[in-house]
């Protein structure tokens, strides 16, 4: 068009609109974490004396990398089953008729109108000793003493997989979505069975989804705070529990500093192994 | 009126601002702020005291704004030149971080009328205690056909897999702790002899909760039967139709002082002093002894009645005798080296 101005590169876009998203950023997530990062560079509680102490303390002390490890092997858990329930219910909202996919996309979506203190203590009523889960199988003779699966692993990761189910549902509707029915028909036609069809079409080009809901459950069940201490109990102790004790109840702002300085990068280097992947599947993909 | 960009602008960052910081628009004066804690004491403040303070204070503005301790005294720190909260309250750990760390003005006892009433324990120059939380056994009277008596009943066969018990995070569970370590001969500097008791009650334990709060959950799951609880927490459950009883045990119910403190470089000193004045006062204490708050009052005009005299204490001298008080100054010093060995020993 004639009428606009010669000087306007239209593959350049203006950065103005995200200033104010930006400012808000910078002053209030990115300022308190670089002093998070200065605090957690102190020896000592009132942060006179610089130091990597907080850091030794944490690295050379096998029960923090415990908690560590468990924490980061809950989300891996979480993230697996979610993956597996997750994946047929978003295959089969591609598969069945508009009534059924606005029922489908409901339930996927109930859980996230609820507050999760509430879900969660509904899987307390669920898991307790006198719970459902418990009683069904008591009244079928199944078993004479009640199982204990509140305050259990067990217990915690069919909770957080039931809490964050969404977050991996949803990317996958949308991955699955976008891949054309007519691969399946021509592969099927093609001579490939249907779990070949499955695994050399469809799970590839849905792999972009895959990615990004495990992203989204696993950094969401790795901090879940209140599911883990509600479902875990006082004696199962995860990251933000144990940040939460040294900040809260021990006022040891440093050591707590450090924790979530620690915990920052292990699930930024999780969430990168997934990006790379990602990345990775994109070459497959398209191949 | 021209509307430019420029001007809506304007407009919509004033208003911001505004909303930010309430404090831009009236920075000369502020009603006064006290920081009571959350759920059942809100309620109970927000009935009795706030009323019982306007009454005799000419209707003077005040504000509740409930958080816990820790909130407290992070955000008086963050600006103790012109703090955002007039009056604290204080669990007996806390109290002491708030009186370390030079938030706190001593209370003004020569001035005060009810502080000389307040039962010695009570008595704090740096805050005195308008209350106490009182830690005893908890049971099911529905499972647990005899009622306990002692700490140690909790340690009995019968209870095997039935007994709750919370981290060390709580106030109540670092004193439980501290009381069992009592019983097998330790002290608030040695709590050795509890650790070991622990050991030994782990066939027994079902659960340790995150917090008190959880607790209560437990029990009305039936996860647990017998647990170490909170006098006013058990009194809610109870209220709510929960089988739930307490119990003083014999070795003496675990008494708390929570203190209540002017915050260093209030702008409302003598409104503070007021309102703990009225905290002070017997009849403010009564009342909120009274279902169905049924807070245990320290100032030793009060005469006790209800459930607080059927299960607690008759009078002052009663309560005195049943309850035991802890060096919280002793605990303090080594609570986190506790919280650590907690954490790595207690494992069901």
């Amino acid at each position: 068009m004639g009428a606009a101005p010669a000087s306007r590169d239209v593959t350049t876009y203006g950065m103005g609109l995200a200033v104010p998203l930006a400012l808000f950023f910078l002053v209030f997530f990115v300022a308190p974490l670089l002093q998070l990062l200065w605090l957690s560079l102190h020896n000592d509680t009132a942060g006179l004396h610089w130091g990597l102490g907080q850091y030794l303390h944490f690295l050379t002390d096998p029960f923090s990398l415990g908690v560590l490890g468990s924490t980061l092997l809950l989300g891996a858990e979480v993230t697996a089953v979610c993956l597996v329930l997750g994946f047929p219910i978003a295959w089969l909202y591609q598969r069945v008729g508009p009534r059924l996919q606005t029922i489908i996309i409901l339930i996927v979506l109930l859980p996230l109108l609820t507050s999760v203190v509430v879900r969660t203590f509904a899987w307390i009523v669920i898991l307790g000793r006198q719970g459902i889960i418990n009683a069904t199988l008591q009244s079928l003779g199944i078993i004479d003493t009640p199982l204990k699966l509140l305050y259990t692993q067990f217990g915690v990761v069919l909770a957080l997989a039931q809490v964050q189910m969404p977050l991996m549902t949803l990317p996958l509707i949308t991955a699955l979505g976008r891949i054309d029915p007519n691969l399946d028909d021509a592969s099927c036609s093609l001579g490939a069975g249907s779990w070949r069809t499955f695994f050399r079409i469809v799970l590839p080009l849905s792999l972009p989804g895959v990615i990004a809901g495990c992203t989204l459950t696993y950094a969401a069940a790795i901090t879940a705070f209140i599911t883990q201490s509600l479902i875990g109990g006082g004696q199962m102790l995860f990251m933000p529990m144990y940040l939460y004790q040294q900040a809260s109840t021990l006022q040891n702002w440093p050591f707590a500093s450090a924790i979530s300085i620690i915990f920052l990068l292990a699930v930024l280097a999780v969430v990168s192994v997934f990006t790379t992947l990602g990345r990775m599947s994109r070459g497959y993909g398209g191949a | 009126m021209i509307m430019n960009r420029r001007s809506l602008m304007t407009t919509a960052l004033t208003l911001g601002a505004m909303k930010a910081f309430p404090g831009l628009s009236f920075a000369q004066a502020r009603p006064l702020v006290f920081a009571t804690f959350t759920g059942s004491w809100e309620e109970a403040h927000k009935a009795v005291l706030v009323p019982a303070f306007r009454k005799a204070n000419a209707d003077a503005a005040m504000v509740l704004d409930p958080m816990l301790s820790v909130d407290q005294i992070a955000k008086v720190n963050a600006a103790k030149a012109n703090p955002p909260i007039d009056v604290m309250l204080h669990d007996p750990g806390p109290a002491l971080v708030a009186i370390g760390q030079d938030l706190v003005e001593p209370y003004p006892v020569e001035k005060s009328a009810s502080y000389k009433d307040l039962i010695a324990e009570a008595q704090e120059p740096m805050g005195p205690a308008p209350f106490f939380q009182v830690v005893g056994l908890t049971y099911n009277p529905e499972a647990v056909k005899t009622p306990p008596t002692s700490w140690a009943d909790l340690w009995k066969p019968e209870f095997k897999g039935r007994v709750g018990i919370t981290n060390l995070n709580s106030t109540l569970g670092t004193g439980w702790l501290v009381e069992i370590a009592k019983m097998r001969g330790g002290s608030e500097a040695n709590v050795d002899p509890g650790f070991k008791a622990l050991e030994e009650l782990k066939p027994n334990l079902a659960a340790v909760a995150a917090n008190p709060g959880a607790l209560a959950t437990l029990f009305q799951q039936g996860q647990i039967d017998i647990s170490p609880g909170n006098f006013n927490a058990i009194q809610i459950l109870k209220a709510r139709g929960v089988p739930v009883e307490f119990v003083a045990p014999k070795e003496g119910a675990i008494a708390f002082k929570t203190t209540i403190h002017i915050v260093k470089n209030s702008p409302n000193r003598e409104l503070a002093f007021k309102l703990i004045e009225a905290a002070l006062t017997p009849e403010v204490q009564t009342t909120l002894m009274n279902p169905p708050y049924l807070i245990v009052p320290t100032n030793s005009k009060v005469t006790m009645g209800g459930e607080i005299a059927r299960v607690l204490a008759k009078d002052t001298a009663e309560l005195k005798q049943k309850f035991v008080f802890q060096d919280w100054k002793k605990i303090n010093e080594q609570r986190s080296a506790w919280i650590e060995r907690f954490n790595r020993e207690i494992k069901i």
